[in-house]
């Protein structure tokens, strides 16, 4: 039972929990308290001091942003003298801030410019001598040094949140200013970040600089379409030129308590264009009624993956998406094993976790939220992060504690050996029992090339941790011994205090797997494709029979990693046909897609709620309250441990299917604000071993694929695996991430 | 105001016009048309504009020849000014034009220029929306958009109602110093200099 603090701020009761700051329960209890450079999801930078407060006993100002309360103390936020104070700092604020409100982008929405204008500060009665700052370039951001304040809330977030710590204050009284840690030039996953908590102008986003003003913009309130984590973000929408409808201008985030990586900040231009063609829908229609088989992608709501099995109803064709496939056999494997249907962990679990266990997944470029979470566990609990991959991955070189690197293809045994020394202890099944004492631990240990010691420091790192988290990544889906290892990871969660967090691939494979009802794709003909490949395309990407609404197009629902139904919303207009037109045609009769909403699966976990029902905010709290969670749902658990299959071993030049920073699918793919590279990066050993130089165009063969790329050599990679992206192609979303490969140069 | 209250029409001057009473029967009537039209009355109207032609003192304006003189607050078709000091557009597209305006027809886009600057890309008022209300004129914190006395907007194309190029200030008028500063509402008022308040320097 944890104490509680009772005092009084202003007057009024108020309890404080352990760990809470004065200006954390005064902004609980609604009682304002001025603040520059706090911001709710890092430590306090302590910059501003514009949160002084009294306290009775005390001699002098106290910083509530920073300071716990004791127990019976007197808290006074409001006297002449704080105020006189407060107007003192803003007056420094002040001194030489160019009066360039009238062109500078944050105008209407700046700090500075509030809190001027709320301490009355009309004219400067300070000075000094102004220098010349230029403004410097950093790729998608521009920073402004003259319009800095040095609040510190981006290195804060930068290095607590985001994990790159990038950027850096260079101290120097005045003088200071922000520049790059360790470079001449910013370095960084450019998530954007530090511009979306900059209170001034002074970093902003290079593309949106001087073309719109905060005043201009409408915002719509949506969902990330780029990967599982479910971001929520605004849309901010404006026209452009005088004869065109409304196109989004930016992406904002509620940055006081969520974090986007720079798919969601930068890449929102995906929005498809489309007419009403009769004769096309007529065609698709046509097409859809001969078909045997849909193919779709993930890259769709709910609302359409539930029409979609409607059609399969009416229409008697089969469905194929083998990435949903892939991970509802590996769900439906682990809840055999653990008796429910959803995992149990969140982000917020990650957040708060202090010891979190990665595996199966290169997950900064992944999933960057749950790397993000990962990032605040570790700086704000001091979590241990166990990754273990066959990759090392230098994003998150400043986060992991320990690195694990198995061979590739081994992840089952790796798994086995997971669960046999956190199940060392425990008490659990005979069954499990038998499967632990069955496990021949030095051949796992040889082929996956884990040593007992790495598993040893791991168990010693994990002594004393309460809230763990083992995370498990796309990796698995596809792995031959998938369902094993869904198996073996539901008994980790099951037996110990670990919840499972399963990364799902794309932004809605959790939501289609559980609405949809998935035949395994054959190679057969007479294939519609829904986003997908097949003989007659219906599709939101370019090359379609009939063009479809993107996902920033219509309204409709995902399911994230939280396993929380999310909201989507229209944020660009499209002038054509969507899906539910289609399944009318076909014989369904709604007249608009979100009627399907609260039709969804209950025995899934989905309620009976409409989708006008479903909010898409945080609270003032910062409580996410959009959509709503997934029901639990118990399910029979008569799953047995499989013994552990022969490692499979992969020699020679062998390529990993993964996403470079920021690139996640075909819509980040057709953004132009988002880098594109679709270059095979491999390091210096693996050019040796596949003959090949930088910048060679290579032939790269894997399974009966072959496909022609640019080779780069990237030199924070090491051993033999290079990386293949998949962003461009969606060709190998539904293989093996790891594959043996013939790379011949092509000349 | 006491002046302009008082109601009482009796003793302020007023008097009654002595006309005649209106002939009610046809005798009468034929004796006005007799009387009208040997008195010569039209010749009398004819004179008085032969004289005043003969004197030249011709008060007819001339339109389209001759134009009235517009006073500097009437509110017709914007003008762009420039800056006195580098013949540069004013407008810094800081957007409060686009924002006040009540019909809802300007429109401006902005962008950053290659010296990192905010540049207006493009600037339209719809005149044919636009209710020459003045808000803009007035809200334009650099006196970059102000009303002129340009009133004549027919043509025979919409689109043709106006141009930015129309509304900016030539630039060889600019040069010839010949650009009017606008003395409408919103405008520097005299002894402006007098009133601004100096940072003060200590270095």
């Amino acid at each position: 039972m944890e104490k509680l603090i009772n005092f009084t701020i202003d007057g009024k009761d108020v309890v404080a929990a352990r760990g809470e700051t004065i200006l954390q329960v005064a902004r609980k209890n609604d009682i304002y308290i001025p603040t520059m450079c706090y911001i709710s999801k890092t430590t306090p930078c302590a910059s501003c001091r514009m949160c002084v407060v009294e306290a009775e006993g005390v001699d002098g100002f106290v910083l509530s942003c920073n300071t716990p309360p004791t127990d019976g103390v007197n808290i006074t936020t409001n006297t002449v003298e704080l105020e006189a104070e407060r107007t003192n700092i803003m007056k420094l604020y002040d001194v030489n801030h160019p009066l360039e409100c009238g062109v500078c982008d944050k105008s209407g929405e700046c700090d500075l410019q509030n809190k001027t204008l709320e301490f009355g500060v009309s004219q400067q009665n300070f000075s000094t001598r102004e220098q010349h700052r230029p403004v410097m370039h950093w790729g998608v951001i521009d920073y402004d040094p003259a319009l800095c304040i040095m609040c510190e809330k981006c290195t804060h977030v930068c290095n607590e949140v985001i994990g790159d710590d990038a950027i850096d204050v260079q101290f120097g009284g005045y003088s200071s200013v922000i520049v790059p840690k360790g470079s001449d030039t910013l370095d960084c996953t450019f998530c954007g970040e530090c511009t979306a908590v900059c209170p001034v102008g002074a970093l902003v986003g290079a593309d949106f600089k001087y073309s719109a003003n905060a005043w201009e913009l409408s915002r719509v309130p949506s969902t990330c379409a780029h990967c599982s984590a479910g971001c929520s973000l605004e849309y901010e929408t404006r026209h452009h030129g005088i004869n065109t409808s409304s196109s989004i201008q930016r992406v904002k985030n509620n940055f006081e308590f969520t974090s986007l990586c720079g798919a969601g900040r930068y890449g929102f231009d995906f929005a498809n264009e489309g007419s009403k063609d009769a004769t096309a829908l007529s065609k698709v229609v046509q097409a859809l009624k001969n078909a045997s088989a849909i193919r779709f992608s993930s890259l769709i709501t709910n609302e359409e993956a539930h029409i979609l099995q409607l059609l399969k109803e009416q229409l008697n064709v089969k469905l194929f998406n083998e990435d949903a496939r892939q991970f509802a056999s590996f769900m439906k494997a682990y809840s055999s094993i653990s008796g429910k249907l959803h995992h149990s962990a969140s982000l917020d679990a990650l957040k708060q976790a202090d010891a979190v266990i990665v595996i199966g997944s290169k997950i900064a470029t992944d999933n960057p939220g749950v790397r993000y979470a990962m990032t605040t566990a570790s700086r704000h609990n001091g979590a241990k992060i166990i990754y273990a991959h066959p990759l090392e991955d230098a994003l998150m070189q400043n986060t992991i504690t320990q690195f694990m690197k198995y061979e590739a293809g081994s992840e089952e045994g790796v798994m086995a050996l997971l669960t046999h020394a956190l199940l060392k202890d425990v008490e659990v099944d005979e069954q499990t029992r038998a499967f632990l004492d069955n496990l021949d631990l030095g051949y796992l240990e040889a082929e996956s090339n884990v040593g007992d010691d790495e598993i040893l420091s791991m168990t010693k790192a994990l002594k004393r941790t309460q809230k763990r988290v083992l995370v498990v990544g796309s990796d698995m889906f596809a792995h031959k011994q998938a369902a094993n290892i869904a198996k073996l990871a539901a008994t980790i969660e099951k037996y110990t205090n670990f919840s499972l967090l399963i990364v799902p691939t794309q932004v809605n494979t959790l939501g289609i797997s559980l609405l949809c009802d998935l035949d395994k794709d054959e190679n057969i003909g007479n294939v519609v494709g829904y986003n997908a490949s097949g003989e007659v395309i219906i599709s939101s990407l370019e090359e379609a029979d009939l063009s479809v609404p993107s996902l920033n197009q219509q309204e409709g629902s995902v399911v994230s990693i939280d396993n929380r139904v999310l909201p989507m919303n229209v944020a660009v207009a499209f002038d054509g046909y969507c899906l539910n037109d289609i399944a009318n045609a076909c014989g369904l009769a709604k007249e608009n897609t979100i009627d399907y909403t609260q039709e969804f699966n209950e025995a899934s976990g989905f309620k009976a709620v409409a989708f006008d029902n479903l909010e898409n905010f945080l609270s003032t709290y910062g409580e996410d309250v959009r959509g709503y969670l997934l029901d639990e749902v118990v399910c029979v658990s008569d799953g047995v441990l499989d013994e552990v299959a022969e490692l499979p071993e992969f020699n020679g030049t062998v390529i990993y299917h993964s996403n470079p920073v920021l690139q996640f699918n075909a819509y980040t793919n057709s953004s132009k604000h988002l880098e594109n590279d679709t270059a095979l990066r491999g390091s210096t050993q693996f050019a040796q071993v596949a003959k090949v130089n930088d910048g060679d165009r290579v032939e790269v063969s894997f399974g009966d694929t072959s496909i022609q790329r640019v080779f780069k050599i990237d030199t924070d990679l090491k051993g033999t695996i290079a990386l293949n992206p998949n962003f461009d192609m969606n060709l190998t979303i539904d293989r093996y991430k790891f594959e043996k490969s013939k790379i011949v140069r092509v000349v | 105001m006491e002046a302009f209250n008082n109601r009482n029409v009796a003793d302020n001057g007023y008097f009654m016009v002595d006309i005649e009473d209106y002939p009610t029967d046809g005798w009468g009537k034929f004796k006005r048309v007799v009387k009208r039209t040997f008195r010569g009355e039209l010749f009398v109207g004819l004179w008085v504009v032969m004289r005043e032609m003969l004197r030249f003192d011709i008060h007819t304006i001339q339109y389209p020849q001759e134009k009235m003189p517009i006073g500097p607050r009437y509110r017709a078709v914007h003008e762009m000014k420039r800056l006195w000091e580098s013949d540069a557009e004013r407008c810094i597209g800081c957007g409060l034009c686009e924002k006040i305006c009540i019909s809802d027809c300007i429109r401006m886009d902005t962008k950053i220029d290659e010296n990192s600057r905010k540049e207006v890309s493009s600037y339209t008022i719809n005149l044919g929306r636009c209710i020459f209300c003045g808000y803009c004129a007035e809200v334009c914190p650099e006196l970059a958009i102000t009303h002129g006395g340009e009133y004549e907007n027919g043509s025979e194309q919409r689109e043709h109602f106006i141009m930015y190029e129309d509304m900016l200030t030539p630039i060889d008028k600019m040069k010839a110093g010949a650009q009017l500063e606008f003395e409408g509402f919103g405008s520097i008022t005299p002894h402006e200099d007098a009133r601004v308040k100096k940072t003060p320097l200590a270095y």
